[in-house]
């Protein structure tokens, strides 16, 4: 028996040390192979400049360097994937990164306007506001040579249709089609509403400054190669996009990204630009953390910094770097999003406005703007809270005064009890806690781990319930679980009573879309939901003023209908603000390049915050001169 | 026993490091005595405040004012703002704007004021000046403005009837306060951390939650070695090869890595400080085991044991009144190590992120692990991080010595 034991232990040993042996044995084989492409790129060498030496080592006083916003290595260049994970070339959205491809026309955060890129001067709408003409530039090429045309802008609304790309997805309920009658002529028809005017004119606008223009001729050949496969077609990694920009891929592995200027861009013209964007190379290394960017933006290796850098003003004040953002004073940039904690409504008790509010206003949002945001957020005292972000554009959007008395600051210690007692909600049975019908009010508040600013602020939130009865705990899930939560109803009955999310930013659609976002019911209770409501908040009053205000043009009834809707928020309280956020974080560092944007530089129109890569922001890069 | 004991407390080792953990555990007790203090108390609006003493401003106006003649305090005033740095960058922009040179004398500071004050335009950006130095000047524009006054402060207040400011004290330059007799004064002599927490309090309550987590990590680990050790080494045979073979299989994986699994598959919301204390505990038995074993077995063949076996007492009787008693020592600085390392292990998952849910309580982990978020290391904010190392590197050390101490008291072949 001992002797077969032993025997059956060392069977199960050897097996072990064989298994084990079997994975150096592969290393071994695959070594070989290793070596091949090294060989290769020392014959590139000789015959031309190989990207990968120079990428290596890239002239700095031609290289504008970033950081913070690409994580982890690029997947694609294809513009009509949204999986790419490339920072630098690919980010349709409201504020359209143009460095690589381009749209019709540029936002520009600070005035709120769109200003003409591929397209050439104004766009308009028709007098019944069904369609949208505007005209291409007719300087404007491609990188091949070939000039950009009206029929590029259809073929590529045609094929974000027709593989059903996540752009198409969800442009379609309001763009019907998108037509060329000649080559420089596009029109835009709106899907008409009951009344037969345009059902979302600001959608439809908003797409012109948010999609890119793709090549017809390449789009062709993306649909040859991949066999319509709609799958295949968005999974390309689409290396030879042809693309219009300034600039294009010259290097990538996982450490950097390195895009080249196209010195053949056709935004030289005098009827754009006029000449080439400064920078030759646009640079982003990949850093670990945001720890490893602060450090490198302290070292010079950073030009424009793109990401959270606690007590940014120290780098200045105590470090006395040549490094500045675009306020000279708290809070630094200007806010743009509204991070928000969402309350469930299915939750129990927080069907109660009495609740939700009481928690709202007790919560010290002082300290979560000092120390989790280390003062980079205006205070609610500046900027008292509505549905708007801090911009002047979106505040004069409401009536302030109609709205005052809604408003609150917060660290209302005396009011949220007072709040929670005259609802009736009182602490029954003498352990300290309230309850509402009988039952404790016991909740669980939450954000993504290792979201430490977020973190630090729900910390804040936990500490207000404590104060008035109301026991609240946090818990910190992963990313990964926390997003599938969050964006499926039901939400689980615990974990997630109180959740923070994000809230859109600045954009054409905007505050409509972030006011859509926070409060629409066609979000609520809904599964694989990215758009917002994530509590699951329903009125059928905002809604209503949601579903009109598109078609409004009278400025009058569209105050009306903002400050109504701000009302409701502000008395139902189905999510609250935490503070104000930038849109992108914009640090400088001037040790080799200046004439960065900033606030009063005498721009006009004035260069936005947005590292010089989206929307208006790509303005900057023709300003830069290098420091002597 | 008694005699051990004298010998343990003969060995300046032992002695040493006991003082050093008394010392430790003493604070731990007391501290929260004196300063009641919610450990977790969100003092501070900002991150980072430094060490030191803060007088509230506000009492400092209402409180008795001394006037003291002090010869240098207008050159300390002066000095703290115009350092001979910034006497040289206004130079330095006098010139370049266009001031020569030899009318420029740094050292008198009436006239860099006054030529500073005629020249200096905020809105003139000089040909070759980055952003940033701009805004520098700009700064220091705005502090050296009224510094030669010798005027003192006006404080008003906002009259609630009439809504205007009335004047109701001057402040002057000579006046001086007691720091005794201003209402509100608070020291922190560790600063704050990025919550705006007392670091001191916070460091105190981490130090005793974390000195609970090795304790019952030691004990557990300490236990199950213990219990697997005697049963192998006593008992030998099959039990003894079924119980080698786990302990070799838990050798041969990396303790470290086997508790980064298990904490992280618990998830976070499971991760209490016990439990935490738990799994490194269950995960650190090892080697306590192997050795435990090896002494028994050269126990169990001493001829009192054979007496035992042979005046029939039970395997138990035997292994608690024959074999535990010579190993106790033993055991002891056994569970010291463990408890010592328990605390290490505690502090390198919690800099992971993979400690004990924040925020209930505070260990020695989780206060680096959120210096280390915010920075504290590359901003160069000390307080936030260094003492908490100093006392994690105290109790290892002080531990670590007080066994050295008991080895050489117990272990025949260090003997003196």
């Amino acid at each position: 028996m001992h002797k077969k034991f032993l025997f059956l232990l060392s069977i199960f040993i050897i097996a072990g040390v064989l298994l084990a042996a079997c994975q150096p044995a592969q290393t071994a084989a695959e070594e070989p192979a290793a070596e091949e492409p090294a060989a290769e790129t020392v014959e590139e060498e000789a015959v031309s400049e190989d990207p990968a030496a120079v990428a290596a080592s890239l002239p700095r006083e031609e290289t504008l360097y970033f950081n913070g916003q690409q994580w982890g290595s690029v997947v694609c260049w294809n513009p009509y994937s949204s999986n790419c994970n490339n920072a630098m070339a690919l980010a349709q959205q409201d504020n359209a990164r143009v460095t690589m491809f381009e749209t019709p026309y540029l936002y520009d955060m600070l005035d709120g306007k769109v200003y003409p890129l591929l397209a050439d001067g104004d766009y308009a709408w028709d007098a019944g506001m069904t369609q949208i003409t505007f005209k291409i530039n007719s300087a404007a090429h491609w990188s091949d040579g070939t000039p950009v045309t009206a029929e590029d802008v259809a073929y590529t609304w045609a094929t974000h249709v027709k593989y059903n790309t996540q752009f198409g997805a969800a442009n379609k309920a309001y763009i019907d089609t998108i037509e060329a009658p000649d080559a420089s002529t596009v029109v835009v028809k709106a899907v008409l509403g009951e009344d037969g005017k345009a059902l979302n004119p600001l959608l439809v606008q908003a797409y012109l400054s948010s999609n890119y223009v793709i090549q017809k001729a390449w789009t062709e050949a993306l649909e040859a190669r991949t066999n319509g496969d709609a799958a295949a077609l968005m999974a390309d990694i689409a290396e030879d996009a042809v693309f219009s920009g300034p600039y294009h891929k010259f290097f990538t592995d996982d450490t950097k990204v390195v895009m080249i200027r196209d010195d053949n861009y056709w935004g030289q013209d005098s009827s754009m630009f006029g000449k080439l964007p400064v920078p030759k190379y646009l640079a982003h290394v990949i850093y670990k953390d945001n720890a490893a960017g602060t450090t490198a933006l302290q070292a010079g290796e950073v030009d424009v910094s793109q990401q959270f850098n606690s007590n940014v003003q120290d780098l200045w004040l105590k470090d006395n770097l040549p490094i500045s953002t675009y306020l000279p004073e708290a809070p630094y940039n200007i806010g743009a999003s509204l991070p928000t904690a969402f309350f469930n409504m299915a939750s129990y008790g927080l069907d109660q406005v009495a609740v939700r509010k009481a928690i709202a206003i007790a919560v010290d949002y002082d300290t979560i703007i000092s120390n989790a945001m280390t003062n980079q957020s205006a205070t609610f005292t500046q900027v008292p809270r509505s549905l708007m972000n801090p911009t002047p554009g979106e505040q004069a959007l409401f009536d302030h005064d109609a709205v005052a008395d809604l408003q609150w600051a917060g660290k209302d210690i005396e009011g949220a009890n007072k709040l929670l007692d005259d609802a009736g909600i009182v602490d029954t049975d003498g352990d300290g806690w309230r309850e509402y019908d009988g039952k404790k009010l016991q909740y669980i508040a939450t954000c993504p781990n290792g979201w430490s600013d977020w973190q630090a602020a729900i910390e804040v939130v936990a500490a207000a319930g404590k104060e008035i009865g109301i026991d609240i705990t946090t818990n910190y899930p992963e990313w990964s679980v926390y997003q599938t939560v969050v964006t499926n109803w039901p939400l689980p009955e615990t974990g997630y009573d109180i959740f923070m999310m994000w809230s859109d930013g600045a954009g054409p659609t905007q505050p409509w879309g972030r006011i859509r976002h926070l409060l629409s019911s066609e979000f609520a209770q809904t599964t694989n939901n990215w758009n917002g409501n994530w509590g699951g908040y329903k009125n059928a009053d905002a809604d209503a003023l949601i579903q009109e205000i598109p078609t409004l043009t009278d400025a009058t009834a569209l105050k009306a209908d903002y400050t109504e809707l701000v009302k409701i928020y502000l008395t139902d309280v189905p999510s609250f603000t935490l503070m104000y956020r930038p849109q992108a974080f914009h640090t400088v560092n001037e040790s080799v390049w200046t004439n960065f944007p900033h606030e009063g530089d005498g721009t006009s129109p004035a260069v936005p915050p947005l590292d010089l890569t989206d929307g208006w922001s790509i303005a900057g890069l023709y300003n830069l001169t290098l420091v002597k | 026993m008694k005699t051990a004991l004298q010998q343990v407390f003969h060995s300046r080792k032992f002695v040493t490091g006991f003082a050093i953990f008394m010392a430790i555990l003493l604070t731990v007790f007391l501290y929260p005595l004196i300063i009641q203090d919610e450990p977790l108390a969100i003092l501070g609006q900002g991150n980072f405040f430094p060490p030191g003493i803060y007088v509230n401003i506000y009492d400092s106006i209402h409180s008795k004012s001394y006037v003291l003649n002090l010869k240098d305090a207008a050159s300390k005033r002066i000095g703290k703002i115009l350092t001979d740095q910034s006497r040289q960058d206004i130079k330095e922009w006098l010139v370049s704007y266009g001031v020569p040179e030899d009318q420029i004398d740094i050292n008198d500071t009436e006239s860099l004021l006054s030529q500073w004050e005629e020249n200096y335009d905020s809105s003139i950006s000089l040909p070759g000046m980055t952003f940033a130095k701009q805004r520098y000047f700009q700064r220091l524009d705005e502090s050296v403005n009224g510094l030669l006054s010798s005027e003192g402060v006006v404080i008003s207040e906002v009259n609630q009837e009439t809504g205007n400011l009335d004047q109701t004290n001057t402040i002057d330059q000579s006046e001086y306060v007691h720091i005794n007799e201003v209402a509100n004064v608070r020291i922190l002599p560790l600063g704050t951390d990025n919550f705006g927490r007392d670091v001191l309090t916070e460091l105190v309550k981490a130090t005793g939650v974390s000195l609970k987590i090795g304790l019952i990590a030691g004990v557990v680990a300490t236990l199950i070695g213990l219990t697997l050790g005697l049963l192998s080494g006593y008992v030998g045979g099959l039990v003894d090869d079924i119980i080698m073979f786990v302990t070799n299989l838990f050798t041969v994986i990396p303790s470290f890595v086997l508790l980064i699994l298990i904490s992280f598959s618990i998830g976070q919301d499971n991760r209490g400080a016990t439990t935490i204390a738990v799994v490194i505990g269950l995960t650190s038995w090892v080697w306590t085991a192997r050795a435990v074993r090896s002494q028994v077995i050269s126990l169990r063949n001493r001829d009192h044991v054979n007496l035992s076996k042979l005046s029939g007492h039970s395997t138990a009787h035997i292994i608690l009144n024959d074999i535990l008693p010579y190993i106790a020592s033993y055991v002891v600085m056994a569970l010291i190590l463990q408890v010592s390392s328990a605390i290490l292990s505690e502090a390198s998952l919690s800099i992971l992120g993979l400690g004990p849910r924040t925020t209930e309580v505070p260990t020695l982990g989780l206060m680096m692990n959120w210096a280390m978020i915010y920075q504290a290391h590359i901003l160069g904010k000390w307080w936030a991080y260094f003492p908490v190392i100093v006392v994690i590197a105290l109790i290892t050390f002080s531990m670590n010595l007080m066994n050295t101490g008991l080895d050489q008291v117990f272990n025949p072949t260090l003997r003196d």
